[in-house]
């Protein structure tokens, strides 16, 4: 009975407990001031219809300080035009957004995201106007396309593109051999002939605008001597490297930047090959050979690493070694660095003799060349010389380019007479393909537009390269591979075509007004997503925020280091 | 004049040879072992006589010199088809245009070099650590081992690469590094030696009469113990060959344009396919040289181990 009666009173705690809680405490209730007043909620007839679209709201990011960035802002004016502000006159500024990082990606797709919590997506499942759109990323293995069928201009020719890696130049000449593959790039400049001798396969010649330089520091003796530089210049058989070294299409190197780049080579060319007026030029400044018919000893330092411009580091360290010593009495010895340990040193000025380095485009201007290594702010050389930087900085202000070539060719010329390098040579690579890829064609700059080739009876492309991109968002990736397999699916303002020519591509146009530092983009009209939604101005401002704005949420990326924005413009609103 | 009792006995021509006499009969009757030392003979001239033997300096880049010549020529041979107005490179030119042949002939050098040297340093440092640590005992031998166990705990040859990582790439670190990591074994090998020979009578004996303990173990000790050593430095040599080829091929050894067989592999390992001439001749020598090393090596234990000949 007593059991009865404890459990008849638990049972009534419980019970009254579970009201309690249902019913919220007096100071836990909302206020009435708080709640939302009737009069607050929309009204039915104030409520969107579901035939209209909602209202545009445009979108605007700023950085008024200047300090850290050159953008000062990004604003959609209406749907269709966006405008760009610039705190100083930037001449290479649409040849700059005509590079991958800085294609559009739909707003509500980098808000959903760009975050930690969804950064698996934001990095391997891209959504872009491409051609192709991602199917499935089998990591390790493959990335498979489909063709994007809303696309807005011509459509994909191949219903699938595959997109594999092998590192050895060897294996992918024999994927292509064997049919597994369609296109193969980097091909070994040994396999040339092999490639050219199978009536299956096509060599594809690509014209990417490099340059391969022997460099010195200024501040090391005896190269802070000028004498001693030109010495040097005029002492390497620099047609002797490019003839034996380098594959065909190779190019001797008159000036720093391609000839393929407007104003790259105005001015008085490169010194010829003299060695005996170098060997005078020696002698005059003191540096005489002693008996075992050496004048001084240096170093020559290198990675290596193949790059298009330096495809066979070590032979060429040896051969300029050996040209050292027989043509000027140099004796130099060869030191191969670790290639972080050889760039951090290098571009810092930190090697005590010559170094091997080279540069290959990422944009299609002369600044990409000449203002990323001739600057004030850039030890590579040692000391900076005005004589080279202050034009330089000149012709940065000046959109025509026309108005803008003396001052290059002053530039060149300072190059010239002051050595801070020597330009050796311009390396040419090929690609491959089987002989029945119709239009396959290798680009000047980025991937193949892989979208427009045909292989015969295949519904399926398959394009192999030396490595697995990193991840597809691109904002924040400078790799090659990541960087091609996004131009598959995702497009910019702007972009090159395979031979080079910058063209509107989402937008229609873009003016240039204000001294160059406004920008405005006209978009193109009726262009749709692969999530289905459709391009506008917002699209534009959200992507370039999302990659060029620290201070925004969005701001997310692979290792949010943001290379080539921060390269190229600075961030917006960085905090120091 | 006096003779003894045994030599009376069994008269002068039966008179008992010395274990190293022995020990050299048994070898000169190793056919394996005769090729191993004749190799080595062969290779010890080669390197000897390099500058009269080889056709080019091994640092000659001949484009230019020579008229029709190419980076990556193949072997050529007239005897072998190749026309006999053109330069006559029998193992063919590098990727800078550089006679192989000679660069191999003067690898043979550095390649010797390196091997006796490394070997010399670690036997000098194994002995007088092993030697030590075998005669005093207790704990500076617990000291000196334990330190060798660790050296040894590591692969020899990534233990190497760290030590060259550390003291900076180049040739003299190559050697050091492979002196440091090949000392345990020669230390392990001396002690036990000495651990073994220390209680014998005749050392008794000489310590009894007062013979200080350097005099006990340089005289007395160690020549006992030279047999197993000299069978692990002949094999040393094979070992240190190959790990300063492998510290080369790894760009970490010689540097160039020094010409040593693992630096030519490692510069020309992409072109095992288009000029396979250029992988195969230095990787030939190196094989032949550890081979002969190993050959001899085997045939110096058998000639020296008294319980492989108790008949």
């Amino acid at each position: 009975m007593r059991r009865l009666i404890w459990l008849l009173l638990v049972v009534v705690a419980v019970s009254l407990a579970a009201c309690a809680q249902a019913t919220p405490a007096p100071t836990e209730a909302p206020k009435p001031t708080e709640a939302p007043k009737p009069t607050e909620a929309p009204k039915p007839t104030e409520a969107p219809k579901p035939t209209e679209a909602p209202a545009f709201e445009p979108l605007v990011v700023t950085d008024e300080s200047c300090e850290s960035s050159k953008v000062k802002e990004i604003k959609a004016l209406d749907e269709y035009t966006v405008q760009f502000t610039l705190c100083k006159p930037d001449p290479a500024f649409l040849a700059k957004i005509a590079f991958q990082p800085f294609f559009i990606r739909p707003r509500e797709w980098i808000e959903a995201n760009a975050n930690e919590a969804n950064k698996e997506t934001l990095l391997t499942q891209p959504v872009g106007t491409g051609p192709y759109k991602i199917e499935k990323w089998f990591r390790g293995d493959k990335i498979v396309f489909k063709r994007f069928e809303d696309y807005w201009g011509e459509p994909a020719k191949t219903e699938t593109l595959v997109f594999r890696w092998a590192k050895e130049g060897a294996q992918r000449l024999l994927e292509l051999q064997a049919g597994t593959a369609d296109y193969i790039t980097k091909v070994s400049p040994d396999d040339f002939e092999t490639v050219k001798n199978d009536p299956n396969l096509v060599l594809l010649p690509v014209r990417n605008p490099n340059i391969f330089y022997i460099a010195f520091i200024n501040t090391v003796k005896p190269f802070d001597d000028v004498r001693v530089r030109r010495a040097i210049a005029m002492g390497i058989d620099r047609e002797r490297i490019v003839k034996n070294y380098y594959p065909e299409g190779s190019e001797v190197a008159d000036f720093f930047t391609p000839c393929v780049i407007e104003n790259g080579c105005v001015g008085e060319p490169w010194y010829s090959f003299d060695p005996e007026a170098a060997n005078k030029l020696l002698d005059e400044v003191g540096l005489t050979k002693n008996d075992e018919g050496v004048r001084f000893e240096t170093k020559i330092y290198y990675r290596d690493v193949f790059r298009v411009y330096l495809p066979e580091p070590s032979k060429v360290a040896v051969e300029i070694q050996n040209q050292l010593m027989e043509n000027l009495g140099i004796k130099a010895e060869v030191i191969v660095m670790e290639s972080g340990e050889f760039i951090a040193k290098s571009t810092a000025g930190e090697l005590d003799g010559l170094y091997l380095l080279g540069w290959g485009a990422d944009y299609l201007h002369v600044t990409n060349f000449l203002d990323f290594h001739f600057s004030k702010n850039n030890p590579q050389y040692g000391e900076p010389y005005p004589e080279i930087y202050e034009p330089l900085e000149k012709a940065a202000t000046i959109a025509d380019p026309e108005e803008a070539r003396p001052y290059y060719e002053e530039a060149n010329n300072a190059i010239r007479e002051l050595v801070p390098m020597i330009p050796v040579a311009h390396g040419a690579a090929a690609d491959a393909a089987r002989a029945d890829v119709k239009n396959a064609k290798a680009a000047v700059l980025g991937p193949p537009e892989l979208w427009t080739f045909e292989p015969e009876g295949r519904d399926t492309l398959v394009y192999l390269k030396a490595a697995e991109p990193i991840s597809l968002y691109c904002a924040d990736e400078t790799d090659g591979e990541s960087l091609d397999a996004c131009k598959m699916v995702t497009e910019g303002l702007y972009q090159y075509t395979a031979d080079g020519e910058m063209v509107p591509r989402l937008a229609e146009k873009c003016e240039i007004t204000e001294n160059s530092t406004v920008v405005t983009c006209t978009l193109r009209k009726g262009v749709k997503f692969h999530d289905g939604s459709t391009l506008d101005a917002n699209d534009v401002v959200r992507s370039f925020d999302a990659l060029l704005n620290e201070a925004s949420p969005y701001h997310v990326g692979n290792t949010g280091a943001f290379e080539y924005p921060s390269y190229f413009f600075g961030l917006m609103n960085k905090q120091e | 004049m006096t003779t003894t009792t045994a030599e009376r006995v069994l008269g002068a021509r039966e008179r008992p040879t010395s274990p190293w006499q022995l020990a050299l009969r048994r070898l000169l009757r190793h056919r394996s072992g005769l090729v191993g030392g004749g190799i080595i003979l062969f290779l010890l001239f080669v390197a000897l006589f390099a500058p009269l033997l080889a056709p080019y300096d091994p640092n000659d880049v001949l484009l230019g010199k020579e008229e029709g010549i190419r980076r990556r020529q193949k072997p050529c041979i007239y005897l072998l088809g190749c026309p006999k107005d053109q330069p006559q490179h029998i193992m063919g030119l590098d990727g800078n245009a550089r006679d192989v042949f000679s660069r191999v002939i003067y690898g043979t050098r550095v390649s010797l070099f390196v091997g006796f040297t490394t070997v010399t340093v670690a036997i000098l440092a194994g002995t007088v650590l092993g030697a030590v640590a075998g005669y005093v005992g207790g704990w500076v031998d617990n000291l000196i081992m334990r330190f060798m166990d660790v050296l040894l705990a590591f692969p020899a040859l990534l233990l190497a690469i760290a030590i060259v990582t550390v003291l900076g790439r180049g040739l003299q670190n190559a050697l050091l590094a492979i002196a440091i990591v090949s000392t345990p074994v020669y230390a392990r090998v001396v002690r036990a030696s000495v651990l073994s020979v220390k209680e014998r009578e005749f050392v008794l004996a000489a310590r009894a009469l007062g013979a200080s303990h350097l005099l006990i173990l340089v005289k007395h000790i160690l020549p006992n113990s030279l047999p197993p050593l000299i069978v692990q430095a002949t094999l040393g040599i094979a070992t240190a060959i190959l790990d300063a080829a492998a510290l080369s091929f790894l760009g970490l050894g010689a540097q160039p344009p020094t010409a040593e067989w693992g630096s030519m592999l490692g510069e020309e390992r992409n072109q095992v396919f288009t000029a396979p001439h250029l992988v195969f001749f230095p990787g030939l020598a190196i094989m032949i040289t550890v081979l002969a090393f190993n050959l001899l090596g085997d045939a110096l234990r058998d000639a020296l181990d008294p319980r492989l000949h108790q008949e």
